[in-house]
């Protein structure tokens, strides 16, 4: 068993800076957390924290049921992937491969077979002898990552690995980790500023803003169920749309309208709403929820069409109406538009998200 | 005015422009280093001595009479690369051992850093000054300490080689931090990265200095080593403060052999000839130096 209790997790830097605040998570044994957020929120902090490179300021770390806030990081059997690679650049991959299985003096034919069997689940079989900077970046990190499964450690921790590679390779590299977990199974913790990657590789998604924990959730919660209007903002790509709405009830109905729009509360939120009823609240509606002149469904209003994307497989639009700007994904990309054209939006009232304005977390 | 036009004509004016501002260092080096260099090699030709300044030429026989010479080739040329190894070695090892020390955050980290570079502030002749007399043999605070603990003093500067181990001393606590100073930058500069995943991979802190820190840090060494080497091996201002080579000559280094046989025995001619023999020894063990080393960092990378 090698779960992950964090408790009450705390790091100050110096007297100002509070990096990671009250930080409470559990990350189940064999489970893939991803943990995201933008540059500073405390999620690579965190993470080293775990490892033992970082102190803690207060709370506690626990992993497989031991308290290691006070061991060093060889004591705690986690293994590390760097952003940079962090490989030893003047020995060979095999010896880069070895050097942990070394220093615990493993017999040289154990780690020969250990490593064998790294090699092969990575395809490094051929780059053996050769030194870090002869290997293109893939297959720097791929050593990284064999450096890790051959000391067959309780925990991954990865710090933003893909960052340093060009979108292709990072795609490729990003699914090569999912193979990986299915063979090797293990608690791992992946930071990560990029939601495509938090969300394709976790079982659970940790969103991270000034170094407090927004959410925890598996993807589709993330994305579904946003607990607060950050979560809804930066999960999702395009990011959602968001326009302040005043409530009001009409026939039984509530209704959320601006000059410009008009929008049906579904049943599913009439409940929570209905104490906002003649008051303003934040309105989120994800680009790719939004349909172009459908009959189908509820319009919500008219809007002008000011940039076209067109990316061959959907189009993105720009739109406008009056001081609102809205953008709309997933379009028809054989739907004859053009700038300036007025089109009629509208959402399935389920798909609409509410949020306090004051506190902006998620009313529901 | 033709050599003016000529000028103009064989160089664009940027060209121009360059040769004018380097022109002071050249003039300079010309006057004060090629021009004496020039007359020290004639001389190592002649028979030029004080009492006969007829400057006759003897082609090679100045540089034989130094190469035949046993006090060069069995005191003079040991004690040179002895010194250049020992002091080399120490003042290495030490300060390697103070930068690692420096190069983790400590209160005060600072104050003791300034502290250990005070001895390079200190002139080479005031710390050899300052050790001649600790090691004094009446006077000297060593032989107190070394009464009080119950030793027995002793006369260190009429001994060979208790007086060559007070040279190599006095180089090293010259010296050494020096080498911590640059040991340190270049440590400082390290990607941190590499010891992170060493201490995660649950690296002993000797296989991180054996394995990461030495071979990461060997182009700093290879300089470091190279540049103290040649230094070293002309020595002169600690030794004459400290022994004037003596006993009876027994840790005279080359500097003081070339010095001695031309301005204290006045031989010019001979002292030139031992001068250039120095020069063209030491030209050759730097280039060797920096071989092998540069071959041992190449191949490990």
């Amino acid at each position: 068993m090698s779960e992950i209790v964090l408790t009450k997790l705390n790091k100050h830097y110096g007297g100002m800076h509070h990096a990671v605040r009250n930080i409470d998570l559990t990350i189940g044994d064999k489970e893939f957390i991803t943990l995201v957020g933008p540059s500073g929120c405390g999620k690579s902090t965190t993470l080293r924290m775990i490892a033992g490179l970082e102190e803690i300021t207060s709370g506690e770390i626990r992993i497989g049921g031991t308290l290691v806030n006070h061991l060093p990081p060889r004591d705690r059997d986690v293994a590390m992937v760097f952003q940079n690679y962090a490989l030893y650049q003047h020995m060979s991959v095999f010896d880069n491969l070895a050097f942990g299985l070394r220093n615990k003096k493993v017999p040289e034919a154990e780690i020969k077979k250990a490593i064998r069997n790294a090699a092969d689940i990575l395809g490094l079989g051929e780059l053996m002898q050769r030194k870090p900077r002869q290997l293109s970046g893939g297959q720097q990190q791929r050593v990284a990552l064999g450096r890790c499964i051959v000391r067959n450690p309780k925990v991954f921790l990865f710090d933003e690995p893909l960052s340093n590679l060009d979108a292709k390779l990072r795609i490729q590299m990003r699914v090569e980790i999912k193979r990986l977990r299915a063979r090797v199974p293990t608690t791992s913790v992946f930071v990560t500023h990029d939601q495509v990657e938090a969300m394709t590789l976790g079982d659970r998604v940790v969103v991270m803003k000034d170094g407090y924990i927004q959410q925890c959730g598996t993807p589709l919660q993330v994305y579904g169920e946003p607990a607060n209007k950050f979560v809804a903002g930066f999960i999702g790509s395009p990011s959602m749309n968001f326009f302040e709405v005043g409530i009001h009830a009409q026939d039984g109905e509530l209704i959320a309208q601006t000059p410009f729009l008009r929008a049906r509360v579904s049943e599913r939120y009439k409940a929570a709403l209905a104490a906002w009823n003649g008051r303003t609240v934040i309105l989120g509606v994800r680009p790719e929820h939004l349909r172009v002149n459908a009959s189908d469904v509820d319009p919500i209003g008219k809007v002008e069409i000011e940039v076209i994307e067109q990316l061959g497989s959907e189009i993105l639009l720009e739109t406008r109406a009056g001081d609102l700007s809205m953008t709309v994904a997933r379009v028809n990309p054989q739907l004859p538009v053009a700038a300036g054209d007025v089109i009629q939006l509208s959402v399935p009232s389920d798909q609409l998200h509410f949020f306090d304005p004051e506190t902006e977390s998620a009313i529901r | 005015m033709s050599w003016r036009n000529a000028l103009r004509n064989s160089f664009g004016e940027q060209q121009r422009f360059m040769l004018l501002l380097i022109a002071p260092a050249v003039t300079l080096l010309v006057l004060f280093q090629a021009v004496p260099i020039f007359i020290g090699g004639s001389a190592s030709f002649r028979d030029w001595m004080l009492t006969n300044p007829k400057k006759t030429w003897v082609g090679l026989a100045q540089y034989i009479s130094v190469l035949t010479d046993p006090a060069f080739l069995e005191i003079v040329l040991p004690n040179t690369f002895l010194f250049m190894f020992a002091s080399v070695t120490i003042s290495l090892a030490f300060g390697m051992a103070l930068a690692l020390a420096l190069n983790r955050p400590f209160r005060a980290q600072k104050v003791v850093q300034t502290i250990l570079l005070l001895p390079l502030m200190v002139a080479p002749v005031i710390a050899a000054i300052m050790m001649r007399w600790m090691f004094n043999d009446q006077f000297g605070i060593v032989n107190v300490v070394l009464e009080t603990l119950g030793g027995e003093p002793r006369a260190w500067l009429v001994d060979r080689w208790s007086a060559f181990a007070i040279i190599v001393l006095t180089d090293c606590w010259l010296w050494i931090p020096w080498f911590a100073l640059l040991l340190l930058a270049g440590l400082q500069s390290l990607p941190k990265s590499p010891f992170e995943a060493a201490a995660i991979d649950g690296t002993t802190p000797w296989r991180v200095f054996r394995h990461l820190t030495v071979p990461m840090l060997r182009p700093v060494i290879i300089v470091c080593i190279v540049i103290r080497s040649i230094d070293a091996f002309r020595t002169f201002d600690i030794v004459w403060a400290l022994t004037g080579g003596g006993p009876a000559r027994q840790t005279e280094l080359f500097s003081i052999y070339a010095y001695e046989t031309a301005f204290v025995f006045l031989d010019f001619g001979k002292g030139s000839a031992a001068a250039i023999t120095g020069g063209l020894i030491i030209l050759v063990v730097g280039l060797l130096l920096y071989r092998i080393l540069d071959h041992v960092r190449k191949v490990s990378l």
